[in-house]
């Protein structure tokens, strides 16, 4: 028994607990293709081919992941050439580690945790939608599935077949990147600590 | 023991729960000594809840599930 409850049973009891997975599905799809009427299509196509596929589908093992795996080769296969959504893949933005260290040196950033609070609760779930769909499509990718539907490193190098690695250098990008477009100015440092804390 | 410099590193990792127990616990010790810390991880872990709880909003439309549904009939 997984965490996602696949027990060894029927393909049609397969096929039902596939289904509950729909909505997350559909979320994924419309993350990647921009638009609805494609991550309909998505999300049927993989529907197919996962319930053409079934028999292959390992009882016990993570239905969720399997689903999730077979909606992305379908999108690489077929719906990312012809997506209307720019798919910016350059991943050589200024290292956001390399960032958060430069504001470190800097003794004039003051933490102001009030402020981005009051910025966070004006921000829209339209906005924040809108966010997530300006992200490079390799750090949207691993955002939606580790933020939104709540994968695992492992799961998430699962279904991207990616190493466990790369799923944390994007993520941390990725998720640098959004709070740059949500809360701009947002970035603490810890050397704000300032001695306050024996331990700093 | 961690410091503030520790931290950046283990900042998503703890707020994932993908560190060691060890870790974890180390990372907890120090957001308990330090309220700079502290109040930086918690604004961290807002954003990324609020992001999913937006995120998770968005339900596929009842003709694609009426779509799927007969897909599996068939």
């Amino acid at each position: 028994m997984t965490k996602d409850g696949v027990a060894p049973g029927s393909a049609g009891q397969l096929s039902d607990q596939a289904i509950g997975y729909l909505d997350a599905l559909y979320r994924m799809a419309l993350r990647l293709t921009g638009n609805t009427h494609d991550a309909e299509d998505l999300v049927q196509d993989t529907y197919l081919r996962a319930f053409r596929s079934l028999h292959q589908f390992q009882p016990g093992t993570n239905l969720r992941a399997w689903l999730f795996r077979i909606l992305m080769n379908a999108f690489i296969n077929e719906y990312r050439r012809q997506s209307r959504r720019p798919t910016n893949t350059s991943l050589d933005e200024l290292d956001e580690f390399s960032l958060y260290h430069q504001m470190q040196a800097s003794n004039s950033h003051q933490i102001s945790g009030q402020p981005e609070q009051e910025a966070m609760t004006r921000l829209t779930e339209e906005r924040v939608l809108e966010a997530l769909d300006e992200l490079p499509i390799e750090f949207r990718q691993v955002v939606q599935l580790a933020d939104i539907e709540g994968f695992s490193y492992r799961e998430i190098a699962e279904v991207l077949g990616i190493p466990i690695g790369t799923v944390m250098s994007r993520l941390h990008r990725g998720r640098r990147r959004l709070q740059r477009l949500l809360v701009p100015g947002a970035y603490h440092s810890p050397s704000l600590c300032q001695g306050r804390s024996s331990l700093c | 023991m961690l410091n503030c410099d520790d931290m950046a590193e283990r900042l998503y990792p703890y707020l994932d729960r993908e560190l060691s127990p060890e870790e974890m616990v180390a990372v907890k010790r120090h957001l308990q000594d330090c309220p700079p810390c502290r109040r930086w991880f918690v604004f961290e872990e807002n954003i990324l809840r609020y992001v999913g709880e937006c995120g998770r909003k968005v339900r596929a439309p009842a003709e694609l599930a009426a779509r799927i549904r007969e897909l599996r009939q068939s």
